[in-house]
Parts: C-alpha cells; structure tokens; sequence
C-alpha cells in the first residue's frame, strides 16, 4: 500500500503542464466555450505528435509506453486548463475496441493516424428510441457484395460534424432483437448519404443527431464477427466505464475552497470563516478525495489485469450534480453570472460547473444503469430489466 | 502508487477475519450483551499480539504500522466484535511515545486493559468508551497527559450500541507521562489514530451489514420475485457498496499518510471518520429496512449492525462537528486568513 505519486507520474504532470503552456492557448479555451466542440485538432496533433493521444499503447504503435497513472496526470493536467479532451478521450474508446477485435487490416487502416492524432472517431451508440438502452438499436446494416448499406439515425453523437469516421452500432440481422444480430462498423464521414444536425446543449456542449441514408461502407470497415457486434460493443462499454475517471468534484473543490479562502465575510473575514460554508467545503472534499480515490484504484486494478467496476463512473458523477448545486446555493447568485461576463464569479466556473454536471450521470451508462450493473455483479441481486 | 496489500498484510487480515468469523459469530456477539465486552475473545486478542501489531519490536511488539491494525479493526467490525480495540490500540503506542514501558507490558501481556479518554475535557466529564472495562485510562487534561487508575466503583451504563460506557469519577491513581507542547501533540495524534481504527472498524461493519441485506434481497420474495429485483431496494445496496469501498480506501490512505509522516494525515484520519460514520450508518439503514418487519425483530442479526453503526461511531464524536476539524485541516482555523487587501470575488 502506497499512495505515494510515483516519481515518473510527477514527471509527467510536469511534461503535460509545459505542454500545456506551450499548446493550450487562451484563444482554444474560449473557442471551446464558444462552440462546445470537445475538439481541437491542433490540441490532437501536438498531443500525437508525442504519442499522447494513446499514451498507454507502445511506441511501437505510436503510443509512449505510458502506464495508466502517468496518462491520467497528462491527461487532467490538460483538461484542468480547459483544452478540449472530449475529442481524444472519446477517439481512444473506439480506438481500443478496434485494436482488441478489428481485422488486421482495418488496424493498419486506421490505428497508425489516431496515434498521430490525425483521425477524430465519434461513437455512434445511441439512439432516439434507445437511450440507455443501446441494444434497442433499429439502425439497420444490410449485406451488399463488399459493402454493408446502413439506413438509420443515431443521436448524442458528439462531435460528428468534425469526426473522420463513426463508430456505428447496427442491426444486420432484420428478425434479431436486443443484443443478438448487431453489427459493428467504423463509417468513414465523409460518405454520401450521412447527415448531420446540430443540437445545443444546456452544458455548453454541443452534440448532434446523424442520419444515415443508403450509406454504402466497405466490409473492410466492419469490426468483429458480423451478427458479434456485442462483443465488441460490451469491451467498448466496458472500457467507457472504467475508464480512470478524472472526477471534476475535485476540481469543484479546488475552485470553491479558493473562493471561500479569498472572498470577505464583510465582517472583516472570508467566507471561509462561515461555518454554514465550513460544513459544506469538508463534505466537498472529502467527496473529491473519495473520487480521486475511486479513480486510482481504476487505474490500479486495470493495470494489474483485474476488473474494478463502476464506482467511480458512479461515485464521480453523481457528487459532481450535488456539489454543483450546492456551491451555487453557497456562493449566491453571483455565482450564477456566466463565464462571457466580466462580472463572473472565478470567470464563471460554479455556473459552468451546474449546467455541465447534469450530463455527467448520464452518458457512459446513466447512474442507474450502473447501480444495476453494480447489484448483479457484485451483489449477486437478480436482474431488474425484462430480459430481451 | 499501489493500492495493493502485501503479502504479509492479507496474512494479517486473513488471519483475523479467520478468527473473528470463528469467536465472534452473532451468538456470542448477543451473549457479549449489553457490556459489550466479550473476555474469551479478547484474550485471543492478546494470545495473537493483536494489541501489539503495530508497537515497535524494540519494546515487545510486532513492529507494523496503522495500516496493519486498521486491517484487524476492520475484520473485527465485520464480526461485530464485542472488545475494546481502536482506543486500546492508540493508547499502547501512546506509552510507546511516552517511554511508559512498565505499563506497556503489562498491556501486551494482557494483564491490564489501557484505554484513552479522547476529549480533552476533565476526566470526570467524559463518558468513556471503554470506561466499563479499562483498568487504566489516558487522558490529557489541556497539560498533562496522565494515566488514571480505575476507580473502585464503577458502573456500565446499558446503551444502544453495547459500548462498554462508564463515568470514572474518583480515580485511584494518576502517574504523569507527558506534558506541555510533547504532550499536546502526542494526544492529538492518538486522537487521530482512533479516528482512523473507528473508521476501519464502522467500514469493516459497513462491508457485512451490505452482505446480509444482500442475501436477504437475494431469497426474499415479494409480489412473486426476489425483492432484490426491485431496483429501490438495490439501488441503495449498490450506492452503499460503493461508499464502503471508497471509505476504505480513504481509512488506508489516511493510514498510510499517518505511517509516512505526511502533512495530509491529520485531515484525511478526519475525512475517514465522518465518511466511514455516515456509510456504516446508510448501509446498515438500508440493509435493516429491505428486512421489513423483520429487521426490527430482535433474532435478525442486522439490527445488531443498526444499533452498532450509531453507537460506534457516537461513542467517538457527532460526524458533522468533525466536519469543523476537517475544514480546520483544510482550510486553516477560523479567522486564521484574516480580512483581504483587495480582491476579485463578490460575496453574493
């Protein structure tokens, strides 16, 4: 036992924080705020260009032979200045389900340029219908000589009109039902037949709703068996899940315990002396702590082969809705003032922080999805959902 | 970092969860009723070196750490087990630091009980946590830190955890180990220590408290399917395992963090305590409620986890004021920032 950073994460941080000064420009955090994007390709290809888009993968391939703490330090070391990691992160779920189960060629096809940040892959799970649910899927993959027709449409595809390829979940087999008869496919964007629609978000965030019409894909693109798209899909799944979290409440913490250290009482004092706001700032860091810790032990029991489950996806999220509201209530209706005015509390973070929290218990498997999955294989509790 | 036990530290736990399981099962846990103290068991404690885990080997123990004998409380919260452990095992490395070898071996040897008053109130004022079967206690008094004699009439005070609890009114000796700044400092971190082996064992209690509900939602049916198919009965039991397993991790960081020497460990042996105090409560509530009206039947064992979860960590202090000793780590004592020059933020 030993909670120690190892000194090669420490150089690590340090790495992603000049990298950060040289790379993260003013100009980038607003453009994101701006647009909602999640994407920087210039971010992508100084970050491949040191083989930090799949920092855990060989140098060989492209990666830097990092372990999963020193690319959690790299990767929040970027995030916590505001450069948009939704991009890469997201990139590297599809990315690794294709080099677990894709064909060899379809690696060579495409693995290489993700390293080098070149290839920008959105996820293509969701449905209208489906939600949660993703093995409701109705997108529908016909067999045609080489190739596979797609017809359907697909929602929450996140950075679909800057994507170079979509990670597509589709139904090939037309009597199948829930997880059985599903197919998986990275479609090139560039396809005629596809098309995109914008959708705002409360978060600052923007995300789209795709359409897929006759779009003809060489089988080449398939990844897996055809009919086996579960397989793929519950890897895909299950790394979202575990992924070393990067909880944001302790970056929530950092900002509020700051401004209570800072703010005056008008009594002479700061805020921090408030013992309404003392109560509040220790529940919120030991939330942090308890997210952080969850977050380790991701990235411990993955690097020693094991499977740690939802905790953290669960634990993270779920305090960051809590303590995005509570910090509002705390701070007062200042804190409610938005980042594009001057008069912003701490630029706005505490108003980002509620409208951008609510997603968070939501995409990668909603909170209850996830409590299920914790009940079933960890309790050992019968399943909730109808069988499909 | 590694979040990993050693070898030598899963031997520890394997070999007190072994003996917990086997001399601490619920019938004994009821026959211990209402003191809480259960001698037979206490003397496995000490046949094993339990008490002596982490007191150097220098001065007769075995040399661990916290981290060790936060593995034992855990196991024995598991078991609900009926002996003094988290102040008796502060208390020893108390006269470690204080070089009071003479009564350190006597507690080793099992001849003595040697508890610690953990408020820095006049002895007379506190309700002890173990107070009904310590021989000795520590207590500081704001200057001298003393080992006090048990006084000739003393009596246990039946309450809803069975905690050992007594009042020491008129003690029969009192030996100074410590004083001024040294002893200050080396209450304060006995204090942290039983924060953290509260924790451990609240965590340890937490962890079985899940496991009965668990199994009871896996059996019972209502409505024609195991209850455990409802979603709000499980989903309470999957947020609790969570905590448990993130209170944990908090209780061995803090462990480590005290090992280590690190200035993080004081706030985060506060952190431990509230959190594991409010997951053992959560869990054992959820865990006794899914058994309906059974839970409330005095044969169910989760109602010994119920009551245990509020009288152990009581016994201890009221989570939410901790919270003031957390922010007092974190943030700095109140009116220690002091007013500011100038500055950007606006109060609201």
């Amino acid at each position: 036992m030993d909670f120690t950073e190892a000194s090669n994460v420490a150089e690590a941080r340090i790495l992603g924080q000049a990298f950060v000064r040289e790379h993260v420009t003013a100009e980038m955090v607003r453009d994101e705020l701006r647009t909602g994007d999640g994407v920087s390709r210039p971010l992508m290809e100084a970050m491949g260009a040191l083989g930090w888009i799949a920092p855990t993968w060989p140098e060989s391939e492209g990666g830097a032979g990092l372990d999963q703490f020193q690319a959690s330090a790299i990767f929040n070391a970027i995030r916590a200045a505001g450069g948009p990691m939704v991009g890469p992160g997201t990139t590297m779920l599809a990315a690794n389900a294709i080099r677990a189960m894709g064909s060899e060629e379809l690696k060579q096809a495409i693995l290489p340029a993700v390293a080098k940040g070149e290839l920008l892959i959105c996820l293509g799970y969701t449905e209208p219908e489906g939600g949660s649910d993703v093995f409701q899927c109705q997108t529908r993959s016909v067999r045609d000589g080489d190739q596979w027709v797609i017809n359907g449409q697909k929602i929450f595809t996140t950075y679909a009109h800057m994507a170079d390829f979509c990670f597509l979940l589709t139904r090939s087999e037309p009597d199948s039902k829930g997880p059985h008869g599903l197919t998986m496919v990275v479609v090139p964007m560039d396809t005629p037949g596809i098309e995109i629609q914008a959708v705002r978000t409360m978060g600052y965030e923007r995300t789209n709703i795709v359409y897929y019409s006759d779009v003809r894909v060489d089988d080449l693109y398939r990844v897996g068996d055809a009919g086996k798209g579960l397989h793929v899909m519950r890897a895909a799944l299950e790394a979202e899940q575990n992924v070393a979290p990067s909880s944001r409440t302790p970056r929530l913490s950092d900002a509020a315990q700051e401004w209570a250290l800072a703010a005056p009482d008008g009594r002479g004092g700061v805020m921090a002396d408030d013992p309404v706001v003392r109560e509040r700032l220790a529940l919120l860091a030991i939330d942090a702590e308890v997210s952080d810790l969850l977050g380790y032990r991701v990235a411990f029991i993955e690097q020693i082969g094991g499977k740690p489950g939802p905790h953290a996806a669960l634990f993270g999220p779920e305090t960051y809705v809590k303590w995005s509201k509570e910090m509002i209530d705390m701070i007062g209706p200042a804190a409610t003032i938005d980042w594009t005015d001057p008069e912003a509390v701490a630029g706005g973070v505490f108003e980002y922080h509620f409208r951008s929290a609510v997603a968070s218990t939501i995409y990668g498997g909603s909170s209850e999805v996830l409590r299920s999955l914790i009940a079933e294989q960890l309790l050992g509790l019968p399943r909730s959902r109808p069988k499909t | 970092m590694n979040l990993g036990l050693t070898q030598e530290q899963e031997a520890v736990r394997e070999v007190f969860a072994a003996l917990f399981a086997k001399e601490s099962p619920p019938e004994r846990v009821r026959a211990a009723e209402p003191v809480g103290h259960d001698p037979a068991l206490w003397g496995h404690l000490i046949a094993t070196g339990a008490l002596g885990v982490a007191v150097p080997e220098a001065v007769g123990g075995a040399g661990a750490g916290l981290l060790e004998v936060a593995l034992i409380a855990e196991e024995a919260g598991r078991r609900l087990a009926a002996v003094p452990f988290a102040e008796p095992v502060s208390a020893a490395r108390l006269l470690v630091a204080c070089g009071a070898t003479e009564l350190l071996n006597l507690v080793l040897a099992g001849a003595v009980i040697v508890s610690l008053a953990t408020k820095p109130v006049p002895l007379a004022d506190q309700l002890l946590a173990d107070g009904a079967v310590a021989d000795f206690v520590l207590a500081f008094d704001g200057d001298r830190l003393v080992a006090a004699g048990r006084p000739d009439d003393v009596r246990h005070l039946p309450n809803l955890g069975s905690v050992p609890f007594a009042r020491w009114q008129a003690i029969t000796s009192e030996v100074v180990l410590s004083d001024g700044a040294t002893a200050k400092r080396l209450f304060a971190r006995a204090v942290d220590e039983v924060r953290v082996l509260r924790a451990a064992a609240l965590i340890g209690l937490a962890a079985q408290a899940i496991e009965i509900g668990a199994a009871y939602a896996r059996e019972r049916r209502a409505f024609t399917i195991p209850i455990g198919s409802y979603q709000a009965v499980a989903h309470p039991l999957a947020d609790a395992l969570v905590s448990k397993d993130g209170g944990q991790l908090l209780t061995w960081k803090a462990c480590w963090a005290a090992d280590a020497g690190e200035p993080k460990a004081p706030a985060l042996a506060s952190m431990a305590f509230a959190f594991a105090a409010d997951t053992a409560y959560h869990a054992a509530q959820h865990s006794l409620h899914l058994h309906g009206g059974y839970g409330f039947m005095a044969e169910q064992d989760i109602q010994l986890y119920y009551r245990r979860a509020m009288g152990w960590a009581t016994a201890f202090a009221d989570p939410r004021r901790e919270l003031h000793v957390i922010a007092d780590r974190t943030l700095g004592p109140v009116g220690s920032i002091g007013p500011q020059e100038s500055t950007d933020w606006e109060a609201g």
